[in-house]
């Protein structure tokens, strides 16, 4: 196709944008709540990821050793600890800090205290895991070190963790999934109409001797259109609520305060991939939505 | 050149068992030729023009339009063959948010011509039709035999083998109905096949020539008659 007539079929699809205003505004605004959605979905899901990461960083297994071991059986624990593929961290702690710290949390049980013959706490390491789900794997494989008393390991926490986040990673794929398909399903419904509204003028381009491509790329760029204007339109929304709700919780809400405000997503860090996937996702939504709509008023 | 040759059609219809549209129908028209096809409703004139524009094949028999069999056209290449032929209808077709000059600058555009090529064509066939003052106007502004001129003068653009005008006069007044038609000769006279159905008896016996008569699906006439 010459560039001239490319252009000329560029120019009438943005001039039918326009043109068919009113069919435009619904198509837009569609796709406006489609991106919405969806653009809310994923945030939350991100939120829920950075959540459970945090919470699973505060997780961690304590490795008691025997009590008379000496410097070089703690190396070789050291290093079989941190040769780990789990381990994030490994801190040593002292049986002395320990004796002390057990002391001060007990202060009305100094006395007795007192009549023990030897300090009996042992040395400790506390190790903090990558991948939460192995920690039993994990605990399992401290257990064999030379040295090693005693391992122990929040397992019901973990596994507790394990499940909520797979939980909650199935339920955000699914409603994923399902907004999706309900808005192509309803960009689908709403730009037939637009195209069923000029199917005469369709059918006159191919009695004319229009290939299928020359009446599809107007309305494809039609679609392109709106989709990417809609993209914008949902980028700037999602901003300035997510924002304000950031904001919100910054000063009201308790539970954020637990986790602390690194716990949400901030959208400055997202903002252009949030964008441009919202442009691009709009872009394809309306352009594939258009082709699959006109399909069937092209076969004259 | 359109060549009919044993064609019948028959359309399936559930509640009736089907209807037979056209029977053993044989048709050749030559290059150059004006033929009116005539008949009643009913008597097979649409499926035979959309059997003309393959909208529709045969149920048996073969279908010849400008070199292209039909029954073997493949859908990817049947708009290359539509572009070799011009379509005028009853109802216009013309696009209502384009102006006639772009109307008629539309089909170079769908057949890839340069834009030097519309420029100078375009304005020559609005001529040829005497709409030249009328070119920046929408449909919506002329009249019925207005419109129908632009019809004629987007058919005549791409300058095709043959033209197909079903009902062309159908929508306008009597008196524009002999300019349409003469018009069509005018073209039929540089050497452009037209193919006219009407109902229109008068028309047909005022300029005469080859006539089609179809009556329930067969040719109940092929032959010529002279003109008042």
């Amino acid at each position: 196709m010459r560039m001239s007539n490319f252009n000329y079929l560029v120019k009438r699809g943005v001039g039918s944008v326009f043109r068919n205003a009113m069919m435009s505004i619904a198509s837009f605004f569609v796709l406006l709540v489609s991106l919405l959605l969806i653009g809310v979905s994923v945030l939350v899901a991100m939120d829920i990821n950075v959540i459970m990461t945090n919470i699973e960083e505060k997780n961690e297994i304590d490795v008691y050793v025997y009590g008379d071991v000496d410097q070089a059986v703690l190396n070789h624990i050291y290093d079989a600890l941190d040769n780990n593929p789990n381990r994030m961290s490994v801190v040593f702690y002292s049986k002395e800090e320990a004796w002390e710290d057990k002391q001060n949390e007990m202060p009305e049980m100094k006395e007795l205290f007192e009549y023990l013959p030897e300090n009996p706490m042992p040395h400790t390491y506390r190790v903090t895991v990558k991948d939460i789900s192995k920690i039993s794997e994990t605990a399992d494989e401290f257990r064999t070190i030379e040295g090693v008393e005693k391992v122990t390991a929040p397992y019901d926490f973990a596994s507790a963790l394990v499940n909520i986040r797979s939980t909650l990673t199935v339920i955000a794929g699914a409603i994923l999934v399902v907004m999706v398909i309900t808005s192509v399903i309803i960009i689908y419904n709403a730009i037939r109409s637009s195209v069923f509204a000029r199917s005469k003028e369709i059918n006159i381009m191919k009695v004319v001797g229009a290939t299928n491509a020359f009446v599809k790329i107007p309305f494809f760029i039609e679609g392109m259109f709106i989709g990417v204007a809609a993209g914008a339109a949902s980028w700037f929304i999602t901003k300035i609520t997510y924002e304000a709700l950031v904001q919100l919780f910054r000063e009201d809400i308790t539970i954020w305060q637990i986790f602390g405000l690194s716990s949400m997503v901030q959208f400055d860090d997202v903002t252009w991939y949030f964008l441009a996937a919202n442009c691009i996702l709009g872009a394809l939504l309306g352009a594939v939505g258009t082709i699959i709509s006109t399909g069937k008023y092209v076969k004259v | 050149m359109v060549e009919l040759k044993n064609v019948d059609v028959h359309y399936v219809d559930g509640a009736k068992g089907g209807v037979d549209a056209l029977n053993d129908v044989n048709i050749r028209v030559n290059d150059g030729e004006f033929v009116f096809i005539v008949g009643d409703s009913g008597a097979g004139k649409s499926t035979l023009l959309k059997l003309l524009t393959r909208e529709i094949q045969p149920t048996s028999g073969r279908v010849f339009v400008n070199g292209y069999n039909l029954s073997k056209l493949r859908n990817r290449k049947l708009p290359y063959f539509r572009r070799s032929l011009g379509m005028i209808f009853q109802d216009f077709r013309l696009i209502p948010t384009l102006t006639v000059y772009e109307n008629v600058a539309f089909v170079l555009r769908v057949i890839d011509k340069s834009k030097k090529y519309i420029r100078q064509r375009v304005p020559y066939v609005l001529d040829l039709v005497k709409l030249n003052d009328k070119a920046k106007a929408y449909p919506g502004q002329l009249s019925g035999g207005e419109q129908q001129r632009v019809a004629i003068a987007r058919a005549f653009a791409c300058d095709p083998k043959i033209i197909i005008a079903d009902e062309p006069t159908g929508n306008i007044d009597p008196k524009l109905s002999y300019e349409i038609v003469e018009l069509l000769q005018d073209i039929n006279e540089c050497g452009t096949t037209v193919i006219m159905v009407t109902h229109n008896h008068d028309l047909v016996k005022y300029f005469g020539g080859r006539i089609i008569n179809l009556r329930e699906g067969g040719i109940a006439f092929d032959g010529y008659i002279e003109g008042e």
